[in-house]
C-alpha cells in the first residue's frame, strides 16, 4: 500500500531511490518482454500483402480485419478447441494438484521411513524417458485412452519437477511444530494434511497451480498423437499443425502440385499471428489469478519454537 | 524379516497411501515405457506382431547406435556446445530470477508489481518459431532493426546470420529473455511465504534493507535454490531444441556454435530415420544427467542433509 | 538404518515386480487386430486407409458413398483416416511402430519416407498381389512408376499417375519481363540469366533480381543418390561411377556463377537461411527463380500469385527415383486383407467414377457436372478438398471449368518426354554406414545452403567443405554405395 506521506515511510519499504531504481528495471524488463507481445498483436491487424513487400513493421502500411475474419470463419470449431482446452486444463490443474500435493507432502515428511526411496523414484522419470512409441503404446493400447479427452488429461498429472518444488514449500513453510501439535491434538495424517499444512503452503500450491494451468493450456504433443475426432482438437495444436505443416510444405516445395494446392489454403503469416493472440490472451489471466495466493499462510494460532 | 517389513508399510500406511496415485501413475507413463530403451541397443524394424515382437526381434548391435555420438569431429563441438551454455543457462538464469523476484517483492506499489510479473510471463507464450521470427526481424541483413539502428550511428552492417562470434550472447540473452519470468515465479512465492515477523525482529536490531535482504531472504531461499539447481543439472545434456534451431533459422555457418546435442541428433537422422539411433542418444543424454544428480546429490547432502534432493 | 535398507530393498523388488507384470500384460494384449478373417464370404471387408492432408469435414459422408460402391463391385468398404500434412510423418511412425490396424498407406519421397520405411519392414512386398489383383494398374499406369519405384528389386506400393519426370524450368515474372521488353528465348544455362539479372538489379532496386531458398541446389548434369546429400552419378555415364558432387567441374563452375551473382547483388543476402521464396512470389517482387515444371504449370502459377508468369526449361526432363516416388500408395505389412486392398488399388486407378468420387465428392453436393469429362465445384466443395496428387491415378480424373480439353494428352506427352536416369530403381541402402550418415548430415547441414546459394566464395570453401565431408567418413559412404550400385547394375542392365 501507498504511504501517504514521505516522513512516516513505513521502515518495511524501501528507500524512494532504490524503489524507483526497482522500478526501473522491473519496468525495462517487463517492455522487453510485452513488445514482441505486442508486435504480434499489430502483425495480426497488418494487411497480408504489405507484409510480404515491407516485411515486419511496427507501423504497417495497411491494416487489416483479414487474419482475424479467415481464422473466425472456421466458426464452430475455434469455438469447440477453446472448449476443449478449457476444460481439459481446469481438470488436469485440479486432478495434478490433488496428485502433486499428496504424494509432495509424503515425500517431505522425515518420519516417512520410504522417503529417500519415493523421492528418487520421481527423479529417475525426470531424466529418463523411454520415447514416444511405447508411451503411445501404453497410453493406447494399456490405457485404452486413444480418441478421449482422457489422453489430454492424464499424461501431464504428474511431473516431478513440481514434486520436488512444492516438497520444498512443504519444508520450509511448514515448521514442525505445527504438525506435532496436530499430532498431539489427535489428528491423523490426513487431517493433518488438510488443516494445517494445506493453508500454509499456498504459495507452493498456487505455484504449482499456476505452472500446471500453463503446461495443459500450452499442450499440443499429446493431441498430435492421440486425437483424431476433430471435436476434441485443443486450440495450441490447432496452431501448431498450421506452423508445422509449413514448414513441410517448405521441405517439400520441389513437388509443385503439393506446394500451390496446399499454400492456396494456407493461413498466411497474419492469421498465424492471430491464431496466436486468441491462444494466449485468455491465459494472460492465469498469472493475475494465482497470484493473490502469494500470500503468507495464515497460522493457526501462534507456536513459540 | 518379512515380518518387520509388513508392519512398517503399516506404520506408514497414511504416508503411502497418498504416495500410491503418483506412484502408479509414474509406473505406467514413466517407467513401463522404459522397455523401449532396449531399441538403443537394436537394428529397429518393424514387424507384422507389433512393438514388442519388433523391438525384441530386431537385431542386436551392441554400442554401434552410440558410435555416431562420439566418432566424429562434431562430437566435441556439440557436447561443449550443450554443456557450456547449460551452465551459463543454469547460474545466469538462477541470479537472474532471483533479482527479479526480490525486485518484484520489495517494489512498493504492489499492483504495478503485479503487472511487470504479468508482462514477464509472456515469451513463455511464444513459441520458439515465433521468436525466431522476431529476432529475424531485429538481425535480418537488409531490414533487420538492429543494423539500420547501427547505420544511423555510421556503423557498418553486420551480416548476423554469417558471425558466430555473437550469438552465444545473442542465445543467452533470449532465453533468460523468455524464462526469467516464469523461473522467478518459484523464488516469488517463497520469498512471500517468508514469516514477516522475522524481518520485524531485525528492523528492531537495526538492520537496513540491504542487510535483510542479505541475512534473511537469501539464506531462507536457500533450500530452493539448491533444488532448482540440482534439478537442472539432471538435464544438463538436454538443450532446448528449439531455441537452437529456430533462432538461428537453422544457418549452417553458425554451427560451431549453435550445434547442440539434440540439433546434431535431429540433422543427423533426417535421412536414415534410424529409430534405434535417436534412442541411443536420450538413452546417453539421460545416463550423464543421472550420474551428475547422483555425484551432486551426494555432496550436497555431505554439506546440508536436509537440502539435498534425495 | 540397516533395517530401513532392507525394507528398501525389498519395497523396490515389489514395485519392479509389479511393473513387469504390468508391463507383459501390456505386451502381450498390444495388438488387438479385430481379426475378420472368419465367417463368410458375405461380409464386406473393412479397408482402412491413412492418407496425408488436412483433414476435410465431409470425408466420413463421402467414404460412406464411396463404399456403397466398392461393396457392389468388390465387396470391401473404406475408412479414410487423414493426418495434416506437418504430422504425418511423426504420427505414421508411431502409428506403424504401435501395429496399428491399417490396410492402405500414403507414402513418398519425404512424407513418412517411402523408401526407407519399405526396407524398414512398413509395407508389404506387392510383386505377386499386384500380378494376381492388379492387372489393371499394370495396364493403366506408365510402366515406368513400376520398373522405377522398386526397392531392391520389388515393388513396395503404386505410384500416382500423373507427371513422371522431373524438369527444372526458369520462371520469369512476366510483369518484368513485359517492361523491361527482356528476351528469354536464349536464356538456358545458369550463366545465359546474368543480361537479364543484370538489367533488373541497376532499374529495380527493391526487386531481388534471382529468388532463392536454402534448398536451392544449381541444376547439374548428375543425378543424386539420395536427395541433397553430395553422392551423385552423372546422367550420361557408361562406368556408372559415383562421384562427391562437389568435386565435380560442373558443381564448381555453378558455384562460381552463383557466387558472382551472390557479389553482385542479384541473390538476397539471406538467402541461405530462408526456408522458401513465398514472400518474394506473393510479392511479385522478383524477376527470376527456379522451379519444377510440369503440363501447364504456368496457369497453376499464374491463378495462385495473381500475376502472369512464364517459363523456358533450364534442363531436360529427367526420370528419378525422387520424380517417381512423390506420391506413393502402400499395403500395410499388417494388413488383413491384402488381396482387398489391392483390388481396390487397382479399382481406384482404373475406374473414373471411384478416382472421381475420392477425389471431389458426391456429385450434386460438392461439385456439379457440366461436360462429359467436366466438372464445376459447388459451394460445398470446400468440405471435401483433397490434395489429387496423393489420391491415385489422376490422368482419370474429371477435367476442372478451366482446363484445356487436351490436359491428359498434354501429361502424358511430357512423360513420354522422360529419360530414366541411369540409376532409377536403385535405392542405396545406408544401414551399414549409417554412424557416418548421421555425420555426414551435420557437415552437410553446415555447408551446403551457403555454397549452393552463392552466399560464400567457393575457391575458399570448398576444400574446407570437401575436406569436412572426408573426415566424416564420405569416402567410406561412396564406397559402400559404390559397391551396392555394382552389384544392382551387373543384375539388371544386362
Amino acid at each position: 500500500m501507498f504511504s501517504k506521506t514521505k516522513k512516516k515511510r513505513d521502515f518495511h519499504h524501501l528507500s524512494p531511490g532504490w524503489n524507483f531504481i526497482f522500478h526501473a528495471v522491473a519496468l525495462f524488463f517487463a517492455v522487453l518482454c510485452v513488445f514482441p507481445f505486442l508486435f504480434v498483436v499489430i502483425i495480426s491487424f497488418t494487411d497480408e500483402k504489405t507484409l510480404a513487400t515491407n516485411g515486419y513493421r511496427i507501423f504497417p502500411a495497411k491494416w487489416s480485419l483479414e487474419a482475424y475474419r479467415y481464422v473466425f470463419q472456421t466458426g464452430d470449431m475455434l469455438l469447440k478447441s477453446y472448449g476443449v482446452t478449457i476444460l481439459v486444463t481446469v481438470a488436469g490443474t485440479l486432478l495434478s494438484l490433488v496428485m502433486i500435493s499428496l504424494y509432495a507432502y509424503a515425500v517431505s515428511r522425515k518420519s516417512f521411513a520410504y522417503r529417500r526411496f519415493f523421492s528418487l523414484f520421481a527423479i529417475f522419470t525426470m531424466l529418463f524417458n523411454g520415447g514416444m512409441i511405447p508411451t503411445y503404446i501404453i497410453v493406447t493400447q494399456v490405457l485404452g485412452l486413444k480418441d478421449s479427452l482422457w489422453a489430454l488429461i492424464w499424461p501431464l498429472a504428474m511431473n516431478a519437477f513440481y514434486v520436488m518444488i512444492l516438497r520444498t514449500f512443504y519444508m520450509t513453510s511448514v515448521p514442525d511444530a505445527i504438525i506435532e501439535s496436530g499430532k498431539i491434538d489427535g489428528a491423523g495424517e490426513f487431517k493433518i494434511f488438510y488443516r494445517l499444512v494445506l493453508p500454509l503452503s499456498l504459495p507452493g500450491l498456487a505455484t504449482i497451480g499456476l505452472f500446471s494451468t500453463l503446461g495443459y493450456w500450452n499442450d499440443w504433443f499429446n493431441a498430435l498423437l492421440y486425437i483424431d475426432d476433430p471435436d476434441k482438437v485443443p486450440l495450441q495444436s490447432m496452431l501448431m499443425r498450421i506452423e508445422s505443416s509449413m514448414a513441410f510444405i517448405q521441405q517439400n516445395l520441389a513437388n509443385s502440385s503439393i506446394s500451390l494446392e496446399v499454400l492456396q489454403n494456407m493461413p498466411q503469416d497474419t492469421a498465424r499471428m492471430a491464431m496466436v493472440v486468441l491462444a494466449t490472451v485468455p491465459i494472460i489471466f492465469a498469472y493475475p489469478f494465482f497470484q493473490r495466493y502469494f500470500v503468507q499462510g495464515l497460522t493457526v494460532g501462534s507456536v513459540k519454537e | 524379516m518379512a515380518g518387520s517389513f509388513f508392519r512398517n508399510l503399516i506404520r506408514n500406511r497414511a504416508m503411502l497411501l497418498m504416495v500410491l496415485p503418483g506412484a502408479v501413475w509414474f509406473l505406467f507413463f514413466s517407467y513401463m515405457p522404459l522397455i523401449g530403451t532396449i531399441a538403443a541397443f537394436k537394428e529397429y524394424r518393424f514387424s507384422r506382431q507389433g512393438f514388442w515382437y519388433s523391438l525384441t526381434h530386431s537385431k542386436n548391435v551392441g554400442w554401434d547406435n552410440f558410435k555416431y555420438l562420439f566418432n566424429t569431429d562434431a562430437a566435441y563441438t556439440i557436447t561443449r556446445n550443450t554443456l557450456l551454455y547449460n551452465i551459463a543457462f543454469i547460474f545466469l538464469g538462477l541470479v537472474f530470477s532471483v533479482a527479479l523476484a526480490i525486485i518484484l517483492s520489495e517494489i512498493v506499489n504492489k499492483r504495478m508489481a503485479k503487472l511487470y510479473q504479468t508482462g514477464m510471463f509472456l515469451p513463455y507464450f511464444l513459441s520458439w518459431v515465433i521468436v525466431g521470427y522476431f529476432a529475424f526481424s531485429f538481425l535480418s541483413m537488409d531490414r533487420g532493426l538492429l543494423n539500420h539502428t547501427l547505420e544511423s550511428f555510421g556503423i557498418d552492417s553486420i551480416q548476423w546470420y554469417n558471425e558466430p562470434k555473437y550469438w552465444p550472447f545473442i542465445l543467452i540473452f533470449v532465453s533468460l529473455w523468455k524464462s526469467a519470468g516464469y523461473n522467478s515465479v518459484v523464488y516469488l512465492a517463497s520469498i512471500m511465504g517468508i514469516d514477516k515477523s522475522l524481518y520485524e525482529a531485525a528492523m528492531i536490531d537495526g538492520a537496513n534493507k540491504w542487510q535483510q535482504i542479505r541475512n534473511i531472504t537469501l539464506p531462507l531461499l536457500k533450500p530452493i535454490i539448491i533444488i532448482m539447481t540440482l534439478l537442472a543439472v539432471g538435464r544438463i545434456f538436454y538443450a532446448d531444441f528449439g531455441l537452437f534451431y529456430n533462432v538461428p533459422r537453422d544457418s549452417g555457418t553458425l554451427y560451431s556454435v549453435t550445434n547442440v546435442i539434440d540439433t546434431y541428433v535431429y540433422r543427423g537422422l533426417k535421412t536414415t530415420g534410424e529409430i534405434g539411433m535417436s534412442t541411443a542418444a536420450g538413452l546417453y543424454q539421460s545416463v550423464v544427467g543421472f550420474v551428475l544428480v547422483l555425484v551432486s546429490n551426494f555432496i550436497v547432502r555431505k554439506i546440508d542433509k536436509d537440502s539435498a534432493l534425495f | 538404518m540397516g533395517k530401513s535398507k532392507k525394507s528398501f530393498g525389498l519395497l523396490s523388488a515389489a514395485l519392479l515386480a509389479f511393473s513387469l507384470v504390468l508391463g507383459g500384460c501390456g505386451g502381450g494384449n498390444g495388438n488387438g487386430n479385430a481379426a475378420d478373417s472368419g465367417g463368410g464370404s458375405e461380409k464386406p471387408v473393412e479397408l482402412i486407409w491413412y492418407t496425408i492432408g488436412t483433414p476435410q469435414k465431409d470425408v466420413d459422408t463421402v467414404m460412406e458413398k464411396v463404399s456403397e460402391y466398392t461393396k457392389e463391385k468388390i465387396n470391401a468398404t473404406v475408412k479414410m483416416k487423414m493426418i495434416d500434412w506437418g504430422d504425418y510423418q511423426q504420427k505414421m511412425q508411431v502409428l506403424v511402430a504401435s501395429g496399428e490396424p491399417m490396410d492402405i498407406i500414403f507414402t513418398s519421397a519425404g512424407g513418412f519416407d517411402y523408401v526407407q520405411n519399405a526396407r524398414k519392414g512398413a509395407f508389404l512386398q506387392i510383386d505377386d498381389l499386384l500380378q494376381k489383383y492388379g492387372k489393371g494398374i499394370i495396364d493403366t499406369i506408365d510402366p515406368a512408376f513400376l520398373s522405377g519405384s522398386k526397392v531392391d528389386g520389388h515393388n513396395y506400393g503404386i505410384p500416382a499417375n500423373k507427371e513422371l519426370p522431373q524438369q527444372d524450368v526458369w520462371r520469369f515474372n512476366k510483369n518484368l519481363l513485359d517492361k523491361y521488353n527482356l528476351d528469354i528465348s536464349n536464356v538456358r544455362s545458369l550463366e545465359s540469366l546474368e543480361p537479364l539479372l543484370k538489367t533488373i538489379k541497376e532499374k529495380e532496386p527493391n526487386v531481388t533480381p534471382f529468388g532463392l531458398d536454402k534448398n536451392h541446389v544449381p541444376t547439374v548434369p548428375y543425378d543424386f543418390l539420395i536427395t541433397n546429400m553430395p553422392m551423385a552419378v552423372k546422367l550420361d555415364t557408361t562406368d556408372y561411377k559415383v562421384v562427391n558432387i562437389l568435386e565435380t567441374d560442373e558443381m564448381k563452375k555453378a558455384l562460381r556463377t552463383m557466387h558472382k551473382y551472390y557479389k553482385a547483388g542479384y541473390i538476397s543476402p539471406e538467402a541461405a537461411t530462408v526456408g522458401s521464396t513465398n514472400d518474394l512470389t506473393k510479392s511479385g517482387n522478383w524477376l527470376v527463380d527456379r522451379a519444377q515444371t510440369q503440363p501447364l504449370a504456368e496457369n497453376l502459377w499464374a491463378a495462385a500469385y495473381g500475376y502472369p508468369v512464364v517459363s523456358t526449361p533450364a534442363s531436360d526432363p529427367i526420370i528419378t527415383n525422387a520424380s517417381v516416388q512423390g506420391s506413393i500408395m502402400a499395403i500395410s505389412a499388417n494388413s488383413e486383407h491384402p488381396e482387398k486392398a489391392m483390388e481396390f488399388l487397382n479399382l481406384l486407378n482404373t475406374d473414373p467414377v471411384l478416382r472421381n468420387m475420392v477425389d471431389s465428392g458426391i456429385e450434386g453436393v460438392h461439385y456439379e457436372k457440366i461436360g462429359e469429362n467436366r466438372i464445376r465445384n459447388l459451394e460445398a466443395a470446400k468440405n471435401y478438398d483433397m490434395p489429387s496428387y496423393s489420391l491415385g491415378n489422376n490422368m482419370i480424373l474429371y477435367l476442372n471449368e478451366n482446363d484445356p480439353d487436351d490436359k491428359w494428352e498434354q501429361f502424358k506427352a511430357f512423360n513420354a518426354k522422360g529419360v530414366p536416369s541411369p540409376i532409377l530403381g536403385f535405392n542405396f541402402d545406408s544401414t551399414k554406414v549409417a554412424t557416418e550418415m548421421a555425420a555426414i548430415q551435420n557437415v552437410k547441414e553446415q555447408y551446403w545452403s551457403s555454397l549452393m546459394t552463392g552466399t560464400v566464395d567457393p575457391d575458399e570453401y570448398l576444400p574446407i567443405a570437401i575436406e569436412k565431408f572426408k573426415a566424416a567418413g564420405l569416402d567410406k559412404v561412396i564406397a559402400e554405395a559404390q559397391a551396392q550400385l555394382d552389384a544392382w547394375v551387373a543384375e539388371n542392365k544386362k
